[in-house]
């Protein structure tokens, strides 16, 4: 008796779990490519553009808040220590990874002049689906780049990036874990070195 | 052996003893309670229990690079083109062919093996000696392994993390690398002589310039944005290798002329 109403119970849900199921992979690869074929465009028409670095560098950042779910990156490479900060910290710790994300972006902009974009292919992953593409820069060796795209709410985002088999929101992952756990499990100490590195690069630009 | 391998492989002999007093002295990394779950699956899961003793060798290697190898290899780029750069590391992976060879032999993919051995053969002849490739073109693409990835492929764990003085990032499976590529290279097989030894310091320094010029703008890049530079470079280290390995094990090579059928590897 409980078994037929297990089955039961699962074959009414069928649907159900078919239109989530449906909802969740609601990017398709060639949506995905879209999207990173004219994000790409957007960035290389500023880095390749006009103005003054310091304008490319607003552009960039208006840009990166566009087409990357920096808050959802920002909660995954925080981890588990989601659980271990306190509301005000998390709330600090999403400003500062906003902040940093976009200057590390802007970094090299010089290093990058005269960039082209190249999409070549892309594969889901699960609900994501990655976009894979070649950048080439004059004076250097062209370099394979994959772009992980996801569906936020409604609108595909970056979630990713892929160089060399690395990715770089995991890398982030272990390097912001690296400062916690050299400084006994502390999120403040992670807050403290984000604020450095901000304070840093901005003396630096 | 060459003179200048010779002296490397006193130097890893002389790694190894001196790993151990620098542990000795150092001290491992105190792990977190049993008690404390979270925090002591994290430290399981990071596996790097000499982390204190890595750091400084870490600290020596970086301090090494910033008034050596970076400034060098700076040099090098000023007077050579993106083209001599690409010719460099042409010649020096195809010096690394026949030991590529043997461990796809030993991990038993011999299609990859294959691959390796035409590309020996062809580089070093219609490649002038491997400064072109031409096998590339010819639809056999480089293909990278070492006896790490060999170890990985007889189910042998990385094991805990190390920071090799000279070396940097490797692991307690990566280690025996080294030996093994002081010896799997094709001026093994010359007789030994004074040029053979001169061509040996050439190569090595070269590919060693070489590399570290391809790399200035990423490794410029991640010392200035990473928080825990060590961190940072022991996660890309892992995840390199751990890719590496998968794509020698998903990779599916077609034979030419197509002999049989070709299955995909599990």
């Amino acid at each position: 008796m409980h078994f037929r109403r297990i089955i039961l119970s699962a074959i009414a849900s069928a649907p159900l779990l078919a239109a989530m199921v449906g909802a969740a992979q609601a990017l398709t690869p060639d949506q995905a490519k879209d999207f990173i074929t004219q994000s790409g465009d957007k960035l290389v028409a500023i880095v390749n553009g006009g103005g003054s670095e310091g304008q490319k560098a607003g552009q960039l950042r208006d840009l990166v808040n566009q087409i990357v779910a920096v808050d959802q990156v920002g909660d995954y490479v925080l981890g588990r220590y989601n659980n271990v900060a306190t509301p005000a910290q998390k709330q600090q710790f999403q400003g500062l990874f906003h902040q940093l994300l976009s200057y590390n972006i802007t970094y090299q902009i010089k290093a990058y002049q005269g960039v082209t974009f190249n999409v070549n292919s892309a594969t889901p992953q699960g609900d994501d689906v990655l976009v894979d593409t070649t950048i080439t820069t004059p004076g250097k060796a062209p370099a394979d780049v994959g772009w992980v795209v996801e569906d936020d709410a409604g609108q595909p985002k970056i979630i990713d990036v892929i160089v060399a088999g690395t990715s770089l929101r995991i890398t982030t992952r272990n390097d912001y874990a690296g400062v916690i756990t050299d400084n006994g499990g502390q999120v403040s100490a992670l807050l403290n070195a984000m604020q450095n590195q901000i304070s840093k690069i901005s003396a630096a630009q | 052996m060459t003179m200048l391998k010779r002296r490397l492989m006193r130097s890893a002999a002389l790694t190894v003893p001196g790993l151990a007093l620098a542990t000795a002295l150092a001290g491992c990394a105190t792990p977190p309670p049993k008690s404390d779950t979270a925090d002591y699956q994290a430290y399981q899961q990071l596996n790097d229990p000499l982390e204190p003793t890595n750091r400084v060798f870490y600290t020596v290697n970086d301090k090494l690079d910033t008034y050596f190898m970076k400034p060098v290899a700076e040099g090098y780029v000023h007077i050579t083109t993106q083209g001599i750069r690409n010719h460099v590391g042409d010649f020096a992976s195809n010096i690394d062919e026949p030991a590529r060879m043997l461990n796809f032999m030993a991990e038993g993919y011999p299609r990859d093996a294959g691959t390796s051995l035409v590309r020996f053969l062809v580089n070093s002849t219609v490649g002038i000696g491997g400064i072109f490739d031409p096998a590339s073109a010819m639809g056999y693409p480089e293909t990278d392994t070492d006896f790490g990835q060999t170890l990985a492929t007889w189910g042998v764990p990385a094991g805990p993390y190390l920071y090799l003085p000279v070396f940097g990032p490797s692991s307690a499976r990566d280690v025996w690398n080294l030996p093994v590529e002081w010896f799997a290279t094709p001026m093994e097989a010359a007789p030994a002589s004074g040029a053979l030894s001169a061509f040996g310091y050439s190569e090595t320094g070269l590919h060693l310039v070489n590399t570290r010029a391809e790399l200035i703008g990423p490794i410029d890049q991640i010392k200035a944005t990473a928080l825990d530079p060590y961190a940072t470079f022991r996660s890309l280290y892992r995840q390199s290798r751990a890719s590496q390995l998968q794509q020698i094990q998903q990779r599916d090579n077609r034979t030419w002329p197509d002999w049989y059928s070709q299955p995909s590897k599990p």
